[in-house]
């Protein structure tokens, strides 16, 4: 597949530009006359670029049919992500076909926008900048998200032209404290990079290193490899945070410590480890941490923070004995007042058991070493208000959001021409008084370095979809404009630009970019640390206010997620809620407080106050609550406005390091006397014994034990299952089904998934899956052909609860319930194994889907994909996404997983023609392409050498309700825990 | 019987041959305020119902309350409902011909008609439940260029030849049956109305020969449409006990569902035969003894129902099977509680009302019964379909389903299109058989003790 | 026998009885008298008429019987080839499998059988047939017994006579 695929990869000459990446806007059905060499109707064209949804940059292959982006995959070849790709980067295309994007330069004429020409936006705009120019230093800002590489580097030669350096690149998550905690620790403020993959015991003290933190899909890979169970072994997994989070169901243990407490469990770890003869610093420094450290002996830590002497204790032998091991530390939803000490003590803990330069380590550079912090935009934010700047620009980043309360609003009403480079009409561009609409990354020319060595290019998928422009055109433009002429000689384009920095580009294109692995910075532990000091954070509020905790979203990150529909729609992989903002609590102050699921509450912190859904959860301490960000929109698109914001709670209050403490405040909770149904998935969280998802304790496990759950069909059932089977071999009632066929089956290993529901969003990108809103949800009319099932195990009222997650997609079955009952075939097996769905045969009787027991059948209620029904899914150019090779089905008919039916035959006649052999794993569903811990196996189960049968070999194989004998195509392995006060 | 039925005689003599024609031809006279009220309110039901169906076409079943993973409920549950209603017509038109009981005479063409209508209403549901209700005939195995055929294997396709089959022959047996009576009707009618009755009579006199291949013919219908009968609902069972949904997937449905369709057809005989006894004042032919035999069928059926219920909940426990016993203990303790208790109540413990011969034997008393019948057996069919539905195996899909108001709307309607096809009849031709009550009647004898032999 | 008849130009007579055991009187005389086409009209059917007539069992049963077979084949023979014409595999069940079928085969043999019983009824019947019939008198319907008598002159004269004597009400010529 990937060598194949990598032929196909092309890059965009200027020709192919012209010629190949047309939009095809419907009317105009014959835009390929004159084909172009890389655009063959019917056969997909891959571009390779980067994914700018977070700045963690990952390689993506960007698949096009006729001329339009379809779908997005990671880039096998790429450093960071290594062909995988999280939901959100899977979202990118419902960016690039947003209905609500800004389509052309707009002017605010009073309340309302009214569309201008680029040249005379330009020309005003220019004026501005050149007057501000004049008017002094410093009175043009430009505030953009993380950036890195030549063009981001031009903002600021550019910026200089106009006499000011004030330059923020602000991200709502910029781990100051990592920073500034490695400043402290190594004396370099650079944010390091962790090697899961090689870690034997991982220690994580709040971070979300699978959902939002850092690189999230280069985390998970790694944790994949360290904490999948694999030769009988496998990583130990604790998180200590007050809020257990998606990251926290992957653990094998949950600590709680009280909120703001999390450094001073970290030091009680460390000094734990000392005290014990476990730490691996000799000379000098060993004394110094030895000292330092003594002050956090286990009992006044037990004490403040709340978790047990014992535990610390064991976690110190354990953390020490593993080697190497890692701690990791600095979520944003834990970031708070002390925020920096938790770093530092992160970096103490590594420091003392010897993971500095094995787990962790210091790359030459990385996106966030320019990131600026939260302080300095406090600082435009004082000088904007003190009328010191005349002219903001702001691209790629949205503060009227993101910013804490109002202050940024009404600092930035007071800058003379407020001009967005957004394509998008989020906050701050609603404050704006000009909007120079940027091209889409998947529109665009960018090289991006993420960390040192990694050059990630960025070129365009597609021919612009609307009369946007590149910021870097607009910039060169404003200056000539401006009379100032700052670009590069022969550089008028962000193309030009780009081949200019990047030699050889034509061949690098095809690949992405180019990666050479830098070496480490070698760094020694300093002192500086040892002057901070490390008390409990404290929190404004009432005392017997609970601690608010904003929790990044894994799918709308900061916010930027919130007008993508599948986005929207991919329940949170912890809460499983979708559209809605929540508020959750434990629930024994749930009971306190005579609150049940669904209630609205007023969240109040002192004057601010939001409304949110109560969801009892017993993953909060009792004296916290969470929210999510992301969503409380008040601009920004269809999508985006419902549920609540937060941040709105919270004060602009840095902590040492300059950095927002997300984490501040104790807030009340008082019902409103509303109540709304939750817009969940979840059904029943428990599983009652059923064994859908299975968890073994390791030491079963390693013992080849499998899932250990007694044979579920008496003798008496087993005689008649074989009596049946051997009635089945009969050739004479196969007919056309007795000859060879391969027969396509699917492991996946329930050790590797982390329930980051990135292949939900690969589904519903590559099947054509229909959102449906709130209030469908609410009647759980979700589409979705795969969901992640969560299930608690053991007694929720503690800490000592496991998580049982399954993707639950269709099974498959080779005796399937749902063929025989459907009148009219559409639902029937295929001779390679499969459950088809015949979707234009299908009357609607809804009779299969109540006859399978794993419930993956979901019916067309409305006419989703009709223009102008009620409920439907893809309005404007998000009709542009869809994949050609799907059906996009009618009301009343029922749809199903095929495991992506159109991939294999695609592959078999592709195969066919190219007269080649389909070799194992040449033909990859959605799901498991994208997979990023690559839990997900698929292929033929009559190829005895193939990855799927070796997988299926596993002891600790499975299907689901085996006493049914329905003959599931899929197995499950079990997932292994290490039991909590169990052995590392 | 004759003898418990002595005493309740409401009145002396037995009519003659010619009262009998006069009495019951009389019931075809232009209607009154009464009919024409009626009818006024089924049309309007008929349109709510129309309205509702028409929104559903349009917009698609999202407009109903369905919840998945119920993805079957007032639709299904109202089709088992009224072909359950079909069911005491051709029982007692045949099974009781069959077994030559006398007092079957009077009440067995009310009970056929509303058989034949029942499964009139009963066949709209599978059309319009369905996603994409304008390919309903996509189901039928007839030759397409599509080259696809019915599959065989679903029951829906069985249902399909049951239904069919049984409003066939139900409706030829209705329409045989009628053959001497339209002929009596010709003969007393005059203009116009003579002209039609001469056709639908087809020429019908009453003469030996007739009268011998007419009887055999009859006989050979009813033993027919005895198997038949047993076999529909058995058919229809199978929908849900070919299904391996917990709670469907049970060996008793046939004859569990076969005796609720009995007692449910008997509850409904009654609740028609009360007003239509009082309207058209034939207290002579519709005797209290053939109200009470109809409440012994019903407490018949009723214990059978009642049994069945136990033997279900019995079975689920002694099966030991987890996911089993949780259906069941969530359909009788769950979100679904009140379906169940109203079931049980109204199917189990109401009936156990008729075991009083008072109660047996006073009108009022047996219509307001038979009413909780109804609505009993509707809410069995809800129960069954609905709570198995949202309680399955995959806990992580469990759901609460409510019907809305487009279904209920549906609802309504189909009680409408059902009454309207009724009261039409009784306008039209005989709601009581003549020749067979004139059968049941001593013949007229110039000797009291009956000349010739 | 009694002195021949005198010649009459009637073919036939219809007697009115208002009573069965009138009517039952007259047609065993006339049996006895060796009439053979003799016709009841009768408002409801008495086996006491059936008994004193004596005709053979009606044909219509083997009708039934033969729609029966046939629609019990037919239904099986659809199932079977129409599973076979294009052979798709469900629920890993055999293409053909019977059990399924007999439900199939059930319905058809109801459905037929009864349908070919009444077409035997109506064959065998003459019906439907729109002619007047001769003698019927429409209180046939009502309450009276009609007995049809044809015959040569002589037989008619006869006949008339034991109509009256058994106590017909009126006696009519067709």
């Amino acid at each position: 597949m990937k060598r194949r695929k990598f032929l196909q990869v092309a890059g965009v000459t200027s020709a192919g530009l012209a010629a190949g990446c047309g939009t095809g806007e419907g009317e105009k059905w014959m835009p390929y006359l004159v084909p172009s060499d890389d655009l063959v109707p019917g056969i997909p064209t891959y571009y390779a670029s980067t994914c700018r949804e977070c700045p963690a940059g990952c390689g993506i292959i960007v698949k096009t049919r006729e001329g339009r982006p379809i779908k997005i995959e990671g880039n096998p070849e790429h450093p960071v992500n290594r062909g995988r790709l999280c939901a959100r980067g899977q979202a990118a295309l419902q960016g690039l076909y947003d209905p609500d994007r800004v389509t052309q330069p707009m002017k605010r004429d009073g309340t309302h926008w009214k569309a201008i020409t680029w040249e005379q936006a330009e020309t005003e705009v220019a004026a501005a900048l050149g007057a501000a120019a004049t008017a002094g230093q410093d009175r043009v800002a430009f505030v953009s998200g993380a950036g890195s590489g030549p063009l981001d580097h031009f903002t600021d030669t550019w910026l200089a032209a106009f006499r000011s350096s004030r330059r923020l690149r602000y991200e709502a998550f910029a781990y100051e404290p990592i920073r500034e905690a490695s400043r402290l620790t190594f004396g370099l403020a650079a944010v390091p990079s962790y090697d899961f993959g090689a870690a034997q015991y991982i220690l994580s003290f709040g971070a979300d290193f699978l959902e939002t933190w850092l690189a999230p899909t280069r985390q998970a890979i790694g944790f994949a490899e360290s904490h999948g169970f694999h030769d009988g072994t496998m990583a130990k997994f604790v998180a200590v945070e007050p809020r257990r989070g998606m990251t926290g169901y992957s653990a094998d243990e949950w600590v709680a410590p009280r909120p703001g407490t999390e450094h001073l469990v970290a030091l009680g770890i460390a000094n734990a480890i000392v005290r014990g003869g476990g730490s691996r610093v000799t000379g000098g420094d060993a004394d110094a941490l030895r000292g330092f450290l003594a002050r956090f002996d286990a009992d006044t830590v037990s004490g403040q923070t709340g978790v047990p002497k014992d535990v610390i204790e064991r976690l110190a032998r354990e953390f020490s004995a593993a080697s190497p091991s890692l701690a990791v530390g600095g979520g944003v939803a834990h970031q708070h007042q002390a925020a920096t000490q938790t770093a530092v003590a992160v970096n103490l803990l590594n420091i003392v058991a010897g993971n500095v330069g094995r787990t962790v380590t210091f790359p030459a550079g990385s996106v966030f070493d320019h990131v600026s912090t939260f302080r300095d935009l406090n600082g435009l934010v004082a000088a904007m208000s003190a009328g010191a700047v005349d002219v903001a620009l702001v691209h790629g980043t949205n503060p009227a959001f993101t910013f804490p309360g109002d202050g940024f609003a009404a600092a930035f009403a007071k800058v003379r021409l407020k001009v967005s480079l957004s394509s998008y009409l989020d906050e701050t561009a609603e404050l704006c008084d000009i909007i120079l609409p940027d091209h889409h990354p998947l529109e665009s020319w960018d090289v991006v370095e993420p960390i040192a060595g990694v050059t990630g290019l960025v070129q365009p998928t597609v021919r612009p979809l609307h009369q946007t422009k590149q910021t870097f055109d607009v910039l060169v433009g404003l200056a000539n404009h401006a009379g100032k002429n700052v670009a590069p000689a022969g550089v008028t384009t962000a193309r030009e630009m780009v081949a200019r920095a990047v030699p050889h580009l034509d061949t690098l294109l095809p690949h992405g970019g180019t990666w050479t692995a830098g070496a480490p910075r070698a760094v020694r532990m300093t002192r500086d640390f040892a002057r901070a000091t490390f008390e409990p954070a404290p929190f404004s509020g009432p005392n017997e206010g609970l601690v608010l905790l904003a929790v990044p979203s894994p799918m709308l990150y900061d916010g930027r997620g919130a007008n993508k529909s599948w986005l929207q729609e991919v329940p949170d992989p912890a809460i499983k809620i979708t559209w809605q903002t929540w508020v959750e609590v434990h629930p024994e102050t749930a009971a306190r407080l005579g609150m049940a699921n669904g209630d609205e509450v007023a969240v109040t912190a002192g004057a601010r106050k939001v409304n949110a859904l109560v969801c009892v959860y017993p993953g909060v301490r009792r004296d916290v609550v969470a929210m999510p960000i992301g969503r409380g929109h008040t601009a920004y698109g269809r999508y985006a406005l419902n549920g609540a914001n937060p941040l709105a709670l919270l004060d602009p209050v840095t902590d040492s390091s300059g950095a927002l403490a997300f984490c501040q405040v104790r807030v009340t909770l008082a019902r409103t006397g509303e109540r709304r149904a939750l817009a969940t998935t979840e059904g029943s969280a428990r599983q009652m014994g059923r064994g859908i998802a299975r968890l073994t304790p390791i030491r079963e496990a390693a013992a080849g034990h499998g899932e250990g759950r007694e044979e579920p069909l008496t003798e008496a059932e087993r005689e008649a299952v074989a009596a049946a089977a051997a009635s089945q071999a009969k050739r004479r009632d196969l007919g056309p089904y007795g000859q060879e066929h391969p027969k396509w089956e699917m492991t996946i290993d329930l050790s590797r998934c982390t329930g980051c529901s990135a292949c939900v969003t690969a589904c519903h990108a590559e099947n054509n899956i229909p959102t449906v809103g709130e209030d469908q949800v609410v009647r759980s009319r979700e589409m979705s052909w795969i969901r992640i099932e969560r299930y608690y195990e053991g007694d929720p009222s503690g800490t000592d609860w496991q998580v049982a997650q399954v993707p639950m997609l269709c099974q498959q079955c080779a005796n399937a319930p749902c063929e025989p009952v459907c009148p009219v075939y559409a639902a029937y097996h295929t001779p390679d194994g499969l459950n088809g769905q015949i979707y234009n045969r299908c009357v609607g009787t809804r009779y299969c889907a109540n006859n399978c027991p794993y419930k993956v059948r979901y019916f067309n209620f409305w006419d989703y994909g009709l223009e102008g029904a009620p409920k439907h899914a893809f309005p404007g150019p998000l009709t542009w996404q869809l994949n050609p090779d799907v059906t996009v089905r009618t009301k009343g008919v029922m749809e199903k997983c095929t495991f992506c039916v159109q991939r294999i035959r695609f592959a078999q006649n592709d195969a066919r023609v190219r007269g080649i052999a389909l070799t194992d794993g040449a033909i990859t569903p959605a799901c498991a392409q994208t997979c990023p811990s690559g839990a997900i196996v698929f292929g033929d189960a009559h190829e005895p050498g193939s990855r799927l049968n070796h997988s299926k070999r596993d002891a600790r194989g499975y299907t689901v309700f085996e006493q049914l004998n329905t003959k599931p195509g899929i197995t499950y392995l079990s997932r292994v825990v290490h039991t909590a006060a169990g052995e590392a | 019987m004759a003898a418990m039925a002595q005493p309740l005689r409401s009145h002396a003599p037995e009519p003659t041959y010619a009262e009998v024609n006069r009495d019951i031809i009389r019931t075809l006279d232009p209607p009154g305020a009464g009919w024409l009220a009626g009818m006024a309110v089924i049309l309007l039901g008929l349109s709510i119902g129309g309205y509702s169906f028409a929104k559903q076409l349009k917009y698609g079943l999202g407009v109903t309350g369905y919840t998945p993973p119920v993805f079957w409920g007032t639709y299904i549950t109202t089709f088992v409902f009224w072909v359950g209603i079909a069911h005491s017509g051709t029982l007692i038109s045949a099974i009781l011909f069959l077994f030559r009981s006398g007092w079957r005479a009077a009440v067995y063409r009310a009970a056929e008609a509303m058989t034949v209508f029942a499964v009139m209403t009963a066949g709209l549901f599978p059309v319009l439940h369905l996603g994409r209700a304008w390919f309903a005939y996509w189901v039928a195995p007839y030759p397409n260029i599509r080259g696809l055929w019915s599959n065989f294997k679903s029951p829906l396709v069985w249902d399909i030849f049951a239904i069919s089959t049984y409003l066939t022959v139900s409706a030829t047996f209705l329409i045989m049956g009628l053959i001497p009576d339209v002929a009596a009707i010709r003969d007393q009618a005059v203009g116009w109305r003579r002209r039609v009755y001469s056709v639908i009579a087809l020429g019908w006199r009453n003469s030996n020969n007739e009268w011998r291949h007419f009887m055999r013919m009859y006989l050979f219908l009813a033993g027919l449409s005895t198997p038949l009968v047993l076999s529909v609902h058995s058919v229809v069972s199978w929908d849900f006990a070919m299904a391996i949904v917990p709670g469907w997937h049970a060996t008793i449905f046939a004859p569990y569902f076969v005796a609720g369709a009995i007692f449910s057809g008997c509850g409904m005989v009654i609740t028609i035969l009360v007003p239509l006894r009082r309207g058209f004042h034939l207290e002579r032919y519709l005797e209290i003894r053939h109200f009470e035999n109809l409440a012994k069928l019903c407490l018949l059926t009723s214990t059978i129902v009642g049994y069945s219920y136990f033997t279900e909940y019995f079975i689920a426990w002694y099966s030991g099977n987890p996911i089993e016993r949780e259906s069941f203990y969530y359909r009788a303790f769950g979100q679904y509680w009140w379906a169940t208790w109203t079931m049980i109540t109204c199917n189990v413990f109401i009936p156990l009302l008729l075991w009083n011969k008072q109660v047996r034997t006073n009108l009022t008393w047996l219509f307001v019964i038979s009413i909780f019948i109804n609505i009993g057996m509707w809410f069995e069919r809800f129960v069954i379909i609905s709570t198995s539905l949202s309680h399955e195996f995959e806990p992580w899909q469990w759901a609460y389903y409510l019907p809305n108001h487009i279904e209920v709307g549906i609802i309504i309607g189909s009680f409408s299109w059902f009454s309207m096809w009724f009261m039409l009849f009784i306008k039209f031709f005989p709601a009581l058989a003549i020749s067979e009550v004139k059968e049941a009647l001593p013949p007229p004898q110039r000797a009291p003790a009956g000349g010739g032999h | 026998m009694a002195t021949p008849p005198v010649m009459d130009p009637r073919t036939g007579v219809v007697g009115v009885f208002g009573d069965l055991d009138g009517t039952v009187l007259a047609l065993r005389e006339l049996k006895a008298k060796g009439y053979d086409s003799i016709t009841v009209y009768s408002p409801v059917p008495r086996h006491e008429i059936d008994e004193v007539l004596d005709q053979p069992v009606s044909p219509v049963r083997l009708f039934t019987l033969i729609g029966g077979l046939t629609g019990c084949a037919l239904g099986f023979a659809y199932a079977i080839s129409t599973s076979l014409d294009w052979e798709l595999i469900t629920g890993g069940k055999p293409i053909v499998s019977l059990p399924p079928f007999i439900i199939i085969g059930f319905e058809c043999t109801i459905l037929i059988g009864a349908l070919s019983t009444v077409a035997g009824m109506f064959l065998n019947a003459r019906l439907p047939k729109f002619r007047k019939a001769a003698g019927y008198d429409p209180r046939f319907s009502a309450d009276k017994f009609g007995v049809l008598v044809f015959g040569g002159p002589a037989q008619v004269s006869a006949a008339e006579q034991i109509l009256r004597a058994a106590g017909a009400e009126e006696v009519n010529n067709v």
